[in-house]
């Protein structure tokens, strides 16, 4: 997978058709053959942008920036992406006339190791769903059905009090450094409701406790909406495995709302936030 | 420093029997900011209130507690007395030890007694966070609607703009008059419908104070008590009421007979038509279901003749805005349809009528001149068989509930079979004889004497055809045998029931409907006349069967509501809503989706101090929400917040106990 040469091309048009300000790419990292995000604000710098199975960070996240809030902003999107994008476009976060969105029809990102992403291995939304211009062919990428998380269903193995054990032990390395929140493009809050002076309910101590506390809240607030790009994972200086939580509120979010993914729909706000008829009501007494 | 005052109530022996009061009272004294507190056997009662009224003063204090019953029951007198001892009335926390406690634990003194003390605690801790709330005032827009043109339209139309209130009525049909119109003559005194319902309908057309939109539909409702907005859909008549004198040389001309729905069907009409002479208004439309000149092109007649030129083929339906305060429900009843009496021979028969096809015949103004005649035959019936509960009382084949009137019209039609048709015997099955109402049962009495009717208890099992007769088997079930009678006509005491339109109209008002399709009252004792939606009340049988006595009072009872809510400039509300922090709102419009009352809307505020730089963040329309807090779940900033509710008082709370 490497579109380099054509992300260049679209980027060069643009910023000569005078129809973006910056464009959120890929550059390589300068020092091994791994890649950052860049944003690029004029033709000179075209020729930084790369594309290849390396491109691992979403960069939907960094529409909440003020470089590219209120700008006209050129954008590249794998599958799970353009999912994210969705969401930020239903939640009115962004305005798809200020965007121009390269859409890419992903085969999967591999890790540092050169291994594929488990996220990838499991994705079954590898094409991007919103675009104004898609490279690669669609329809391409191998077609899976939707299955539990490995490691989620490794864990719904094991017996609750080892289960237990394992999330005391991951969760102690929290530093409380907030990298994964802000390296996630939906949690854009102006003031994160864990920071809120009024919300005695949450504390900052660097306890276990403390830290699961936070981090379940914001696994809920992302239920139904997380697309499971791993930005938060692949920022978070502890390694902790945080997809477990998100995974798990997928999986059943998935058996429970009509097969319901986060961000595939245009305009689908997600399982929470909408009412249907057929939603479960078995759970209530 | 926080001072709270407890008032823990024995509620007579209904908290005291089950719930230690001495003990909870020692309890939440050890709680530091309680600087007082006592029991009384019923806290809401005066010496009850003045001990409240007197520790506020003595003892300073800053927020009180009563742990007594639901604050449904009495949360308004607590504050009352809060209010009267000169503190702001929402710094008053009810803790509910009777229903929540004593009543579902009279098993386990010990248990309720520690969930009464815990019930108190969080009491005293949210109440600590309480702040001090104001009413807010709402305009009010002083015109009422009333939907529905019957006696009870009629009624509450007339009441509320005699109190001069302007009221906008809103008829399906080209006239006003309901079913009253329809009838003859009126239990239990025999006068004549339509002499005491005509001047009332001139009355409506001629009052300043009554804009009536006649063949109109309401099409949507919008807003909120005092302020709600509606829409209207003036179906197009083709007939500019403007000019047309009502002449009637349109209707005598035109070629297109249709059955009349006023005579149930046993004439025919026009395709231009006023239901009944005494219509009001006194103008025909014309039926485009059924006109030659709109279906085809080809006729034009009526406008040939009418030389005032008011004729127009080309009217569109118009939709028309009004702004209004209050809506009162007046939407009237359906007749049931026997057709789920197979056995009875319904739709084989002809000589099987309703008692509204009965009604019609023997009306002076009806098909027939006033005299009842079979349907196969034309020929006066001398042998009628009367059969009530068709449809009601029926779990099986049709409506568990009573209708009320039919009791009481059957014997007004053994009556007025005995005054048209001379030497005629009427016989009645029935299951009871249901006369409640004053006057009732002394005319059931009289007619029974007066008539000679024939009253058989019990069901008719089959009706079947002997020649030109209808056998009617059924049993008598004081003699205990099967009885058969040969009838010349058979009329069916069919039920009422719910206009079938009634739950799409319950949806449009945003009001609930029971199971039959009546719409519902918000307490079926107390408060029968409002539904659960501020500003919206019920008149006549679309609440539930009723008679005319009835239904004028319930129509009078909206218009007293009605005048009661528009009797201030402002209407005065809780002070419970939500209220956002621009601050922390995302902009997501996650509650915008969630509100069931539309109060929230967008709105663009600078991005920091002074800036020019706009971002778009929700905004609560103060005067329609309703506090229900569907938002506050929603929202992931945790940037809306329920006045009386607010994060900290339910922290607090969750942190007591």
């Amino acid at each position: 997978m490497n579109y380099t040469n054509q992300i260049q091309e679209i980027a060069a048009k643009l910023f000569a058709e005078g129809k973006i300000d910056v464009f959120v790419g890929y550059r390589m990292n300068g020092f091994d053959d791994n890649q950052v995000p860049v944003l690029i604000t004029g033709p000179q710098d075209v020729s930084k942008l790369v594309f290849t199975d390396k491109s691992v960070f979403n960069l939907v996240n960094y529409l909440k920036t003020d470089h590219t809030r209120k700008k006209r902003v050129g954008l590249v999107v794998k599958g799970c992406d353009s999912r994210a994008l969705n969401l930020m476009l239903t939640e009115k976060q962004v305005k798809r006339e200020n965007l121009y969105v390269v859409g890419i029809c992903c085969e999967g990102v591999v890790d540092d190791a050169g291994q594929k992403m488990q996220n990838c291995l499991e994705c079954i939304v590898p094409e991007a769903v919103v675009y104004d211009e898609l490279l690669g062919t669609a329809g391409k990428a191998e077609t899976r059905a939707y299955k539990v998380n490995v490691d989620i269903a490794a864990l719904a193995e094991k017996p609750l009090t080892e289960r237990a054990a394992y999330f005391e032990e991951v969760f102690e390395n929290c530093i409380r450094c907030n990298a994964c929140r802000h390296s996630c493009p939906l949690c854009y809050c102006a003031k994160c409701c864990i920071d809120q002076e009024t919300a005695a309910l949450y504390n900052g101590a660097n306890t276990t406790s403390a830290a699961f506390h936070a981090l379940m809240t914001w696994s809920l607030h992302l239920a139904g909406r997380c697309v499971d790009c791993r930005n938060c994972e692949k920022a978070c200086p502890s390694h902790l495995p945080l997809h477990l939580l998100h995974k798990q509120n997928e999986s059943v979010i998935y058996e429970n709302f009509q097969e319901h993914l986060a961000g595939v729909i245009p305009d689908d706000r997600g399982a929470f936030y909408k009412y249907s008829l057929k939603d479960p009501d078995d759970f209530i007494m | 420093m926080a001072r709270v005052g407890v008032f823990v109530c024995f509620c007579g022996a209904n908290i005291a029997d089950y719930v230690d009061v001495p003990q909870v009272v020692e309890e939440v004294k050890r709680i530091k900011e309680v600087k007082f507190a006592t029991e009384y056997k019923y806290m809401c009662s005066d010496p009850g209130q003045g001990m409240i009224r007197d520790a506020i003063v003595q003892y300073k204090l800053t927020s009180i507690v009563v742990a007594a019953c639901s604050p449904r029951m009495h949360e308004k007198t607590f504050r009352k007395a809060l209010s009267d001892a000169g503190m702001n009335p929402y710094l008053l926390e009810v803790a509910n030890i009777r229903e929540h406690s004593s009543w579902v634990h009279q098993k386990n003194k010990k248990a309720a007694t520690d969930k009464a003390m815990d019930l108190c605690r969080m009491a005293v801790a949210k109440s600590i966070a309480n702040e001090q709330l104001h009413e807010i005032s709402v305009p009010v827009t002083k015109r009422a609607l009333v939907i529905g043109g019957g006696i009870a339209g009629i009624q509450a139309a007339l009441d509320i703009a005699d109190a001069r209130i302007p009221v906008v009525l809103v008829e399906r049909s080209p006239s006003i008059g309901g079913k009253m119109a329809q009838l003859d003559e009126t239990f239990p005194t025999l006068d004549c419908a339509q002499c005491i319902l005509t001047p009332k309908m001139v009355d409506v057309a001629s009052h300043p104070y009554i804009e009536l939109i006649p063949y109109s539909e309401v099409i949507e409702l919008q807003g909120f008590v005092g302020n709600y907005k509606v829409k209207i859909r003036k179906k197009a008549s083709y007939v500019n009421f403007k000019t047309c004198t009502g002449c009637g040389a349109c209707w005598q001309k035109c070629p297109v007979k249709v059955p009349n729905e006023y005579n149930m069907g046993i004439d025919k009409r026009k395709a231009i038509y006023t239901p009944f002479p005494q219509a009001v208004p006194n103008k025909p439309v014309i039926d485009a279901e059924h006109c030659t000149m709109l279906l085809k092109g080809k006729c034009g007649i009526c406008a040939k003749v009418c030389d005032k030129g008011s004729i127009d083929y080309t009217m569109q339906d118009e939709i028309i805005e009004r702004e209004i305060g209050a809506v009162v429900v007046a939407t009237g009843y359906d007749m049931w349809d026997p057709k789920p009496y197979e056995e009875y021979g319904v739709g084989r028969f002809k000589d099987i009528i309703t008692s509204l096809e009965f009604e019609r015949m023997v009306s002076a103004n009806g098909p027939t001149n006033g005299l009842p005649l079979r349907p196969s035959d034309g020929k006066v019936p001398k042998n009628v068989v009367f059969i009530k509960c068709v449809g009601s009382r029926d779990e099986a084949k049709g409506i568990e509930y009573c209708s009320k009137i039919c009791c009481m019209y059957t014997t007004k039609h053994t009556i007025l079979l005995h005054h048209k048709v001379h030497g005629s015997h009427a016989y009645v099955f029935y299951m009871d004889i249901r006369a409640a109402g004053k006057g009732y049962e002394e005319f059931v009495k009289k007619a029974q004497v007066d008539t000679g009717t024939t009253y058989l208890r019990g069901r008719v099992s089959k009706i079947y055809k002997k020649g030109d007769k209808l056998m009617v088997r059924g049993e008598d079930a004081q003699i205990g045998q099967v009885v058969e009678v040969e009838a010349d006509l058979v009329v069916l005491a069919t039920a009422v029931s719910a206009p079938k339109d009634n739950p799409d109209l319950a949806r449009l008002l945003g009001i609930s409907y029971d199971k039959y399709g009546y719409l519902s009252e918000a307490h079926p004792k107390l408060r029968p006349v409002e539904t659960a939606k501020a500003g919206i009340f019920l008149a006549g049988c679309t609440q539930a069967p009723k008679d005319i006595p009835e239904t004028v009072s319930q129509a009078s009872a909206c218009a007293a509501k009605v005048c009661g809510l528009f009797a201030g400039d402002t209407m005065k509300k809780d002070p419970m809503i939500s209220t956002i922090n621009n601050e922390y709102c995302s902009g997501c419009q996650n509650c915008l989706n969630v509100c069931p009352y539309g109060a929230i809307v967008t709105d663009d505020v600078p991005v920091g101090h002074g800036s020019k730089d706009l971002r778009t963040v929700a905004k609560i329309n103060e005067g329609v929400c309703q506090g229900c807090g569907s938002c506050v779940a929603i929202c992931r900033s945790m940037a809306i917040n329920l006045a009386g509710f607010t994060d900290p008082q339910i922290i607090n709370e969750i942190v007591s106990i």
